[in-house]
């Protein structure tokens, strides 16, 4: 069960790599705000997926919760910069 | 200038989520030698939740909350239980930061008071760290001039 869980990690990990091109290159600011998202959610998964394989779920769900915390937070801010230009 | 935003969702989710937020935070500083955590982290949360405040609510709404003054003042007031901590330990004839020593004054064992000591700690970094977040932020979004009280 745990190398299911390794190989789960790694295949989101690589996903994390296409989006981070979609944030590093992608045309416009809405498809880099979109896979800064995405990263930030891949990521709390496979902090979730590390407590899995480590066996102290309990521990790792801490982290997790608050990195959506921020995450959230973080996603709020950069959209209230772009309703209105360059003022948040 | 962060100015109050007039939707109604974002100002909702913001009144609702904040009091969790904070009671996690303090989970987070009351339980960081059992698990991860500690003072920092909770003092980020706990930071979080009133840089949320100031992004839904205002400039204006979020002063009467937390000032920078007050900001300045519970920055100052962590790093003195910390070093007061400390410094009660050296007084007491141990190291700095040991807090073996403070069973003479708490009247417990040696090994709870190492205990009750790093949590007093933790909470001194945790206060300084919520405010010197908030500071940050705050001084961010002013564009670095400090707003007179204009009433």
């Amino acid at each position: 069960m745990d190398s299911f869980f390794l190989w789960l990690g790694m295949g989101l990990f690589a996903l994390v790599l296409l989006c981070l091109y979609r944030g590093v290159f992608g045309p416009g600011v809405l498809n880099r705000i979109a896979g800064i998202c995405a990263i930030g959610t891949k990521t709390l998964v496979i902090l979730l997926l590390m407590g899995f394989i480590y066996n102290r779920v309990e521990m790792f769900i801490d982290i997790s919760m608050v990195y959506a915390l921020l995450n959230f937070i973080g996603t709020i801010t950069v959209a209230k910069y772009l309703e209105m230009k360059g003022e948040v | 200038m962060t100015r109050a935003t007039d939707n109604i969702i974002l100002r909702t989710v913001a009144r609702v989520m904040i009091p969790f937020i904070q009671i996690y935070a303090l989970y987070v500083i009351m339980h960081g030698h059992h698990s991860p955590g500690g003072g920092f982290q909770g003092g980020v949360i706990l930071g979080a939740s009133f840089i949320l405040y100031l992004l839904t609510h205002g400039l204006k709404e979020a002063k009467i909350r937390m000032s920078e003054i007050k900001a300045g003042l519970f920055s100052s007031f962590g790093v003195l239980i910390y070093s007061g901590i400390g410094l009660l330990c050296l007084i007491l004839g141990s190291n700095y930061l040991d807090y073996g020593k403070l069973s003479a004054i708490l009247k417990v064992a040696p090994a709870q008071a190492r205990s009750l000591g790093i949590l007093g700690v933790e909470i001194g970094v945790g206060i300084t760290v919520m405010a010197v977040m908030f500071c940050v932020f705050f001084d961010i979004s002013t564009g670095g001039e400090l707003p007179e009280d204009e009433e």
